[in-house]
This record gives C-alpha cells, structure tokens and sequence, in this order.
C-alpha cells in the first residue's frame, strides 16, 4: 500500500475518532446531579405562581381517531382523557393511600327510581337497581361556549348506537357491566345476524322442533349447521368445509358430507332438522382422527337472531330536563360497578358530528375527533394543535366549568400540554436529558443507568403474561404430519413435559434479558388486580389468592412456627418458580411417558414453533433467544438432551394468538389479557371460557373442579363455577353426590364465597401448564426535574395524581435556564 | 416520429405494466390472513359487521372489480380501514407529503453539486492522497447505513453540540429559517449517501475520459486542462451521471421510514410499511399505484434522458 493511501485512511479514521470522542464522557464537564437542583417527588410541592407550566411528553404511536365512538386503542384515547369528561371520576381517598370515585360531571350519586318504571324496560315490581335518575352539572359547556345538557347525552347515546353507522364503541352500552336496556336490540334493528352456537352454548337437547321440521331456540330463533360457516373459534375462525375438503376422510366421517354440502345456502348454512343432524352427527364423531363427541357438537351450530325495526324511545335513556338523566338498565347494577361504569361518557357534539358523517357505496365514516376543527372539547383542556404523527398541544380550556370549582383551587396548574412524536427511544432520553421532556419510559438498555435513580418511578401493571401451550393432540399430530419425519410435537400433550418448561424457566433472568421493567409472575393474577374494588383490596393479598400461590408452588406444608417458612407471606417471598433438578426430572419422565404411550420414537426430535406476531419486536426476539438458549441449556444431562429445539413464525401479526388456537403454532409467549384490573371474577373467563382460551383443548365444560364453600367441597365444572360468578345459578354436587342449585350473587354480594370460587378456578387454569405465568407489565419511567407529582406511590384509578395534581418546580423560562445553567444537559443518574 | 411512436408504446406499456402490478398487489394483500383479534368483553359481532359493510366477506373476484370500477376507473381511493380511519386516503397522503419531498429535495441540492465536485477533484487528483482520501471516506459513506449517521448526526450535532433541534419542527411553514435549520439534521443524514454515490460514479466515469484518446488530442492542440475537462470530458461523464441524478429527484417522494423516524419527520416514509402491516387496503393499494406509477415513469424519462444529453442517442430509431 503506498503511504499516501495509508495516510489518507489514517486521516479519515483520525476524524472519525476525534467524532466518536466528542460523543463519550458526559458526567464531569457538562452536567449537574439533579439532586441539588430540583425537587423529587416526595418533596413538598413548590407553591404555584403566575407563568406557563407546559408538560412536555413524547409518543411513540399517536392517535389518528378519537371520536368517542369509534376510536380503539388506548394511544387514540389520549386526547380524549383531557377533553373529554365522565359523570363521575376518580379520586384520592382522604387518606391518599387509596381511590375513592366522585362527581364529575354527575352533581351527586345516581338515584335509584326503579319502581317509577314498573311495566317499562321489562322491570318488575321486585326489580331494583335498574333505573338510574343522574343529576347533572347545569354549567357544563362546549370550548366555543355553547351549554351542555342532559338532551345532549340522550342524541350522543343515539349517535353511538346509530345502526348505519355500526361504531366501534357502540357496544360500550350494553357488553360491560351496563347494559343500557334495548340498546343492542336497537343497534341490530332490522338485521338478522348468524351468530355461533359456540359463545351462546345451548345443546340440541334444549332447542325445540318447529312446524317446519327445523330446530328453534326457546327464544325462537332458527338454528343451523354451519358448514361453511367461520366459527370464530373451536375452529379458529375457519370453516368446517375447509377442513374436510383439506383432510377428507383421514379425519372425517364424510359418508353423508356430500348430502349435506349439497344443501348449503348462501350463508354456508344448513337448517338444523333431526334428518340433517343425524347426517351430520357422524362426520365430526365417526372419525377417531377428528375425535369429537356428539356433546361437542353444538359447536358448530349457528343461530339466526333477527332484531325487529325499533325507536329510539325504547332505548333506556332518556332526560326530563337540562339536568336530569336517566338511564335504565337490563342488568341490576349498583354500588362501586355503576360508578365504575359511568366514569367515561359518550357525548359528542352534534351538529359538528353530523357534519362530519358521509355514507359512500353503503360505507359509513366519520371523520368527527380526527382534526382541531372536528375536536370540541368539555373538558378541563382543549385541542389547539395537531398534526398527524408531529405534534398534538392541549391548553386550558377556559369554558371548563372546573375552573370556576373551589374544589379544584390551586390544581391543574399546567398550561399547556404538548406530545411530540418521537419514535426512538435514544432521541426521547436525549430530549428528556436536554430538559425537552418531563418524562421518559425507560427501556432494558437504560436500566443499567437508572434503575436507581432518584427520579425513576415503577409502576405495576394489570396484565400477566404467560408461555402458552395448546396440548391438541390431534392438531399437534397434524402439525407433526405437516413437519416431516422424526419431528415430535405431541410430547407437549403430557403434563410432566409442561410441568418441566415451567420449573426449567428463570422468569427473573428471562424479564432481565427482555424487558427489566417486568417482575416475574407466579400466578395468573398480577398484585394490581382488585378483588373488592369498594374497599380497593388487592386480590393478591387475601388469603385465598396467596393459598393459591403456595399450593401451586408446593410450599404450603412449609409454612408455620419452625418450619422453613414462618408466614405465608415468607413463603410467597420466596417463590422464584426456577427449580432445574425438578425440572430435569420431569424431562426424563415426559420423554419416558412419550415413548411408553408410542407419542415419540427414541430418534426424534422435538421441534416447537413458536409464534410471535413479527420479527421486529426486541421483546419477541430476545425472548426468542432466551428461550431457545434457555431450554437447551435445561435438557443437557436428561433423556431430551439435544432433542429439544425451537422454531419462529414470526409473521403471524394480530392472529398470533388464533395460531396457537388452532396448532399452526405449538407455543406463544408474552401473551394474557389486560382491561379488567377491577373484575377478576369476569377477567377469569378469559382463560377458562372457549371464547378467549388460548388453549381450547383444555375442554372447562367437562373439567370438574372442586370448592371449599363454607367447610363443603362441592363439585361443577370448570366453566360452571364461571359462569356462577357472572351471576348465573349453577347445579353443584357435593362429596354425598347431592346436588343442589347454588348462585353466588353478583358484585359485592357474598364476597368470601365468590373469593374461594376464584381462587379455586386460578389454581385450576394454573394446574393445567397450559397457561404458564412468567412476568407482569411492570414498567419504570423517569419524572423530568421541572415537575412533582402529588404522591409516590401509584394509586389505581388516580395514578400519581395525573394532570389534576401536578406541580411544578419551575415556570418553563425558568426551566429552559436552569436546564442552560447545567450546559443543556441534566443528571437524573 | 420515431420518438414519439416510441413514447406512445411506452406509456401503453407503462399503463399495462401499471395495471398487471396494481392486480397483484391487490390480490396478493387480500390473500394475508385478515382475522379480527378476539377482545375480551367485546361484541365481535359489531366488528364482523363492519367488516361485513367494508366488503371483506365478499368474494375476491368482486372485491377486485369493485377496486376496477370504484378506485381506477372512478378515481375514488377510498378512506383508511386501519391507520387513520375514515379519513380520506388521497388527502391523507398528500398532507404527509410536503415533508418528504421538502428534506430529499434540500439533501439533493446539497449531495448533488458536492458529489460531482468531489468526483471532479477524486479524478483530476487520481491516486494522489486527495484521490485516496476522498476514495476512503466515499467507501465508508457507501458501506455504512444511512441510519447510522443518523444517529451520529443526532447525537453529535443535535445532542452534544446543540447546533440544531432535535427533531424536524411541527407545523406546515416549511420556507421559514426555523423550519429549515431544523430539517438539515435530517437532509444531511440523507444527503451522506447521495453524496458518496455520485463521488464514486462521477469519478470512476470521469478518470476513464480523462484517459481517453480524444482529451489527448484536445491537449495536443492547445486546449487547457480546465477546457478539455469541462468541455469535453465531463460531459461525456454525464451522460451516464444524469440520469443517475434524475432518478434520485424522482425519489424525493419516496420517504425513508429510518430517517424521517429519527428526526421526526411527518412524512410518507413509513406509510408503506405500516398500511402492510395493519392490512389497510385502500391505503396500500393508493401507495402501491403511486409509488409503481413513480417507478415506471421515472425509467421512461431516464430512457428519454439519455437522448437529450448525447443527440447520438435516439430511442425508438430503426439506425
């Protein structure tokens, strides 16, 4: 090489490096321990002044509809939670150690005036809790000034459940708690709609033969054989057709199949008569390979419900005067869920509404909530800028009647609020170090540096995430058959196999490799969920919850004076979930039991492919990794030792979870449900009712589980006790085989009954290994210095006092020179 | 005559190649498994519904005549289903659109005359230390991604130095000073690769002409170095480096999803991507139409390009 060539590229690497050298260091010269500048949370808030106090935060998705109808994530809800208004709201209790809900834009709690209403909305003189008279605010107004009424919420109710227009939220009147009367009978008005046996459940046995040979429900409603009909999933949303016409007579009794397909209508349906039902009866049964009993085979019906034209005056809500308005319900609700359920509205404003509405080739938008020009606001701040994934800024909107409120004297001291659109994680924790932004969602990477810091707040979530397995055996069989020779998936049928995935996971070094901010999960239920939402309990701390934990975990016979653990409390304490000898046991003994039983040959592999909805995602891939090292590393020196591996579809997107559903998929993970913090009694269902399950196979119809109720062990099925605790009466049996008709009430009705009922079916879901807990959402974020929140520990409902309580240590000139007084860069190390 | 027979058969090429590529795109996106993710506690069947009333249940074959009619021959692109629902997408893509072109539009001003200088220089000083110095860091630049010096130029000259904002401005008023110093992160980021590129072609064109018989001739008789270089040297350079420079003032409309990510800019650079993966049909088909209709007549003005620049050139001559 001649010299002047090596000078050159040592020249150029000499620049580089004087570059990279500018970029290291940033402790000694330019920065100040935050420590000695500002004040941290849990100082006393500095008295507010005069001046502009702007809360800079970032976003990495931003919302692109927030109509109140039609908007869908939580991102698409952020402008909403500061323009919007519920009748009632949370609050610190007086101790603020807890929530309590009160007033908003409801002057007091909702009267019950139920037997006003006798004769109307199917209420009966013994009916309570089913009409609600609200008392409503009479200063309530739009940001251009125009007053607010209850009319107003009665048109927004029939804007919401406007048939045409088939909003996203509209079943926010009537799929929750509340459930507004007539409403989805009038949304649906005029439709007949097919809906799956399968979520309604009625067997043949209780359906009735009509005049013209074809079967009825008791509601007379036609039933059908669907055919070619998607069932959402006991068929993972694909049609039986496709399968018998994918595997014919390998899995199939299909002896009668081309009879019946001859009669399909155009919907993919076939009439339910008895001569159709004794033709269908053996295609799903006759097999073995399909495997399916006649019990199951309610499945595949499908039923026509037809809702009849409707006026909106038969909905339940309407309004006497400006102030006055009453909502009548189908379900009786009352206490802590009513409020619960009233804490958001649905009113929008609507002659602007209506402006925005258009209906081309029989497709209905509305561009209402998308734009400042089509953002009114009637809360506390208003829209003022927005640009689509830039910038959105909120400032006080003064036709807010809160601010005329003594109540609220000396809070909402924020100006303005201002979301930038910051995609990378490294430029918001530049922009948060720059004093650009008052908070920032730490990442695995930066925990290293701040896990310790004065500044970093944790935060629990609601959610548990869970490994998943579905333990098909036919579907791992067909998924076997699909992989080629010497490949076995059906080893994961056998629960000692399960049993040894989850003893062989270190959920602590997996939540450190893929997102720090989590803790390792032990049960289904995370310390956030609340059992008793009046009193604000955690369903962990009480004693049935924590039986669960030491049952499960097998500590339970360790617990007491001088033995390994002095409290359960210990006991819990202790539980890691890790025990690789136990679990290297239960390899060899899975390996064992699947050779005995003929699932496995001595020369196979096992090969599991795990799904994951993309192959961007850091979570999904080092968990992938982790995964993948983690259990090569378990089976060495057992039986499977070199027979375990893994592979990825990553390409699965939001049917990631239907994957598993249906065997295209042998494992997920990171996957659970969220959206219930304060109802585990109705967030069970999503992991025992066929609707939800990730693991249907696990069949809760015929699963028996037995319950101490008041020192009687009394047996129903797993989806029974359910559905005993969303408020249905149940049969149960007792040890004697006397069986007796038995309800738990709803909500806030026999509490330590329903409390056992959940335990039990937690401990149930668990016992399975198909729904392995391995960590919470945990998240940690650092609070910027120009900023105090009200209280150091995060409340549910009211956080950490959110906008409403927020303080500030400095007005932003202020802030812009303290930030430049400590060389543009702060120290939150 | 033969040039404009041979335009007219292009562009009835270009409009059947248009139409082949739109009909795969539309069948091939529709085949993506599209099934609604089971909520719990939601009425799937208001979800069902409106897919009903999207027309995602009807058979393939009418969904695409309905494209044919509504979209190609009716001009109507239709709302977004999923990214940015109910809005229009056409008014969508085109409010996200000035961005883009405004920061590949400054990055070209910036890459292209200081490509071709340093490609000048690089053959003029050919295997002296400028030579190998600008070969060095041209060589860097081209093997580097430009995401990397995205980050570099955040870090070094937003974060550190605090020379400019960190993030592109909000706001539409794209000719304010404002506005532009806090573009130039973004524009040098894109301008890095651009630049290197042309360096490279400019020089490796430029030192084969600079060696070429006919310069010798011109020396010869009396021409000084700066005449042949520019009178004749360089622009037979040209002729392979202009269309180079007027494909990439074609692509300032296409977004860099890294880039505009980075310094936050509004624009159309992740649009593509993310209408894939949120299966937003009417959004993919309107980006796949404009970005294959950008393609196609891109290569058609390149070809064209070729003739103006050399007269020796024609397209289309039976010579």
């Amino acid at each position: 090489m001649k010299l002047t060539k090596i000078i050159a590229i040592m020249l150029v690497v000499c620049m580089l490096g004087v570059a990279l050298i500018s970029c290291g260091g940033n402790t000694a010269d330019g920065t100040t321990d935050a420590t000695t500048a500002a004040t941290t949370g849990s100082d006393e808030p500095v008295t507010p002044k005069q001046g502009n106090y702007t809360y800079n935060l970032a976003m990495s998705v931003f919302p692109t509809n927030w109509n109140p109808h039609t908007y869908e994530t939580n991102d698409d809800s952020t402008i909403l939670d500061y323009t919007s208004q519920g009748f009632f709201t949370f609050d610190y209790n007086d101790t603020l150690d807890g929530y309590k809900v009160v007033p908003e834009m409801a002057t007091k709690d909702p009267e019950d005036v139920t037997s006003q209403f006798v004769g109307k909305y199917g209420i009966t003189e013994d009916s309570v809790n089913q009409v609600y008279k609200l008392t409503l605010r009479s200063d309530m107004k739009w940001e251009d000034g125009t007053p607010i009424t209850a009319h107003d919420f009665v048109t927004s109710a029939k804007l919401l459940l406007d048939p045409i227009a088939q909003n996203y939220r509209a079943d926010s009147l009537y799929s929750g708690n509340l459930v507004l009367a007539n409403s989805k009978a009038y949304l649906y008005q005029g439709q007949s709609v097919y809906s799956a046996n399968e979520s309604i459940g009625i067997q043949v046995a209780d359906m009735t033969v009509g005049d013209d040979g074809q079967y009825y429900t008791a509601a007379g409603e036609p039933v059908y054989i669907g055919l070619d009909f998607a069932i959402p999933n006991w068929l993972g949303g694909n049609t039986l057709s496709k399968y018998v016409n994918a595997y014919g007579s390998d899995y199939f009794d299909v002896t009668n199949w081309p009879t019946l397909i001859a009669m399909v209508d155009d919907n993919g349906l076939v009439p339910l008569t008895k001569e159709t039902y004794d033709l269908f009866v053996p295609v799903t049964t006759g097999n073995p390979a399909w495997g399916e009993s006649e019990a199951e085979i309610f499945n595949y019906l499908v039923i026509k419900q037809t809702y009849g034209e409707m006026s909106f005056d038969d909905v339940g809500i309407f309004a006497t005067s400006d102030t006055e308005l009453y909502l009548a319900i189908e379900k009786p609700l009352k206490g802590f869920y009513l409020l619960y359920s009233l804490t958001s509205s649905w009113l929008v404003k609507e002659s602007l509404y209506k402006a925005c509405e258009s209906v081309t080739d029989g497709i209905y938008t509305n561009t209402y909530g998308t734009s400042v020009e089509t953002t009114p606001s009637y809360g506390p701040y208003k829209l003022t800028q927005f640009q689509s994934d830039k910038i959105i800024v909120l400032e006080k909107n003064d036709q807010w009647y809160g601010y005329n409120d003594a109540a609220n004297k000396g809070l909402y001291q924020t100006t303005k609020v201002q979301f930038d659109f910051v995609a990378e994680p490294s430029t918001r924790l530049e922009m948060f170090i720059n004093g650009l932004l008052d908070s920032y969602g730490l990442n695995a990477e930066d925990m290293a540096d701040y896990a310790k810091s004065d500044y970093t707040y944790y935060t629990t979530g609601d959610s548990t995430f869970f490994m998943a397995f579905n333990p098909d055996l036919d579907g791992l069989k067909a998924g076997e058959a699909n992989t080629g020779a010497n490949i076995n998936k059906t080893i994961i049928t056998i629960p000692e196999f399960r049993q040894a995935m989850s003893f062989a996971l270190n959920r602590s070094e997996f939540c450190l490799a893929t997102s720090p901010t989590n803790n390792a999960a032990f049960a289904v239920f995370s310390s956030f969920i609340i059992s008793n939402p009046d009193e604000g309990t955690a369903y962990r701390t009480t004693p049935q919850a924590k039986d669960v934990v030491v049952n499960f975990w097998g500590l339970a016979d360790d617990i007491g004076e001088g033995k390994l653990y002095e409290t359960i409390d210990d006991a819990i304490e202790s539980v890691t979930g890790y025990n690789l000898t136990k679990a290297k046991a239960l390899f060899d003994a899975a390996y064992d039991k699947a050779i005995a039983d003929g699932l496995m040959d001595e020369d196979d592999v096992i090969e599991i492919k795990i799904g994951t909805p993309n192959l961007t995602s850091s979570f999904y891939n080092k968990g992938y990794d982790f995964i993948c090292n983690n259990y090569a590393e378990a089976v060495k020196g057992t039986k499977l030792e070199g027979k375990l591996t893994f592979t990825r579809d990553g390409s699965l997107g939001n049917a990631f979870s239907d994957a598993l559903k249906t065997n295209s998929v042998d494992m997920l993970f990171g996957v659970g449900w969220t959206g219930s913090a304060l109802d585990p009694y109705g967030l069970i269902e999503a992991y025992t009712g066929a609707n939800y399950q990730y693991d249907p196979s696990w069949d809760t119809s015929s699963a028996i589980c037995e319950i101490d109720l008041n020192g009687t062990v009394y047996s129903a099925t797993v989806w029974d006790w359910t559905m005993c605790l969303a408020g249905d009466p149940i049969t149960i049996t007792d040890a004697d085989g006397n069986m007796k008709e038995y309800s738990c009430g709803s909500s806030d009705e026999l509490p330590e009954e329903r409390l056992a009922i959940l335990a039990a079916l937690e401990n149930a879901v668990l016992e399975t290994y198909d729904m392995i807990p391995i960590m919470d959402d945990s998240s940690a974020s650092l609070k910027g210095m120009q900023v105090t929140f009200y209280t150091e520990e995060y409340i549910y409902g009211v956080g950490r006092g959110g906008i409403k309580y927020m303080t500030y240590n400095y007005t932003d000139e202020e802030f812009t020179e303290f930030v430049a007084a400590q060389g543009g860069k702060l120290n939150y190390k | 005559m033969y040039m404009f027979k041979y335009v007219v058969k292009r562009v009835l090429l270009m409009i059947v190649t248009l139409f082949i590529i739109l009909s795969m795109c539309f069948i091939f996106v529709k085949l993506l498994p599209n099934i609604p993710t089971q909520q719990f506690g939601k009425d799937m069947a208001l979800i069902a519904a409106r897919r009903e009333q999207l027309g995602y249940n009807k058979p393939l074959i009418e969904q695409y005549g309905i494209f044919i009619t509504r979209t190609l021959l009716g001009g109507n692109w239709g709302v977004s289903e999923t990214l940015y629902t109910g809005q229009d997408v056409m008014d969508k893509f085109i409010e996200k659109l000035p961005p883009t072109m405004m920061i590949n539009l400054y990055s070209m001003f910036i890459s292209v005359p200081l490509g071709i200088l340093f490609g000048i220089y690089a053959a003029l000083k050919k295997n002296k230390w400028q030579d190998h110095f600008i070969s060095t860091a041209v060589m860097i630049l081209v093997s580097v991604p430009s995401y990397v010096y995205a980050f570099l130029v955040q870090y070094i000259l937003c974060f550190r130095l605090g020379w400019f904002p960190m993030l592109m401005d909000a706001g539409t008023n794209y000719f304010s000073w404002s506005m532009f110093k806090s573009m130039l992160p973004a524009v040098f980021s894109l301008a890095f690769g651009t630049i290197a590129g042309l360096t490279r072609f400019t020089r490796a064109e430029l030192t084969e002409v600079l060696t070429s018989d006919y310069l010798l001739l011109a020396r010869t008789k009396g021409l000084t170095k700066a005449q042949t270089t520019v009178r004749h040297a360089l622009r037979n350079a040209m002729v392979p480096i202009f269309p180079m420079i007027l494909g990439e003032f074609i692509g300032i409309i296409s977004g860099s999803l890294i880039i505009e990510s980075i310094f936050g800019v509004p624009g159309v650079g992740a649009l593509y991507v993310n209408s894939i993966n949120r299966l937003d049909y009417n959004f993919f088909m309107l980006l796949s139409a404009f970005y294959t209709a950008i393609g196609l007549v891109s290569g058609i003005v390149i070809d064209l390009s070729y003739g103006f620049i050399d007269p020796r050139i024609r397209m289309g001559s039976a010579k």
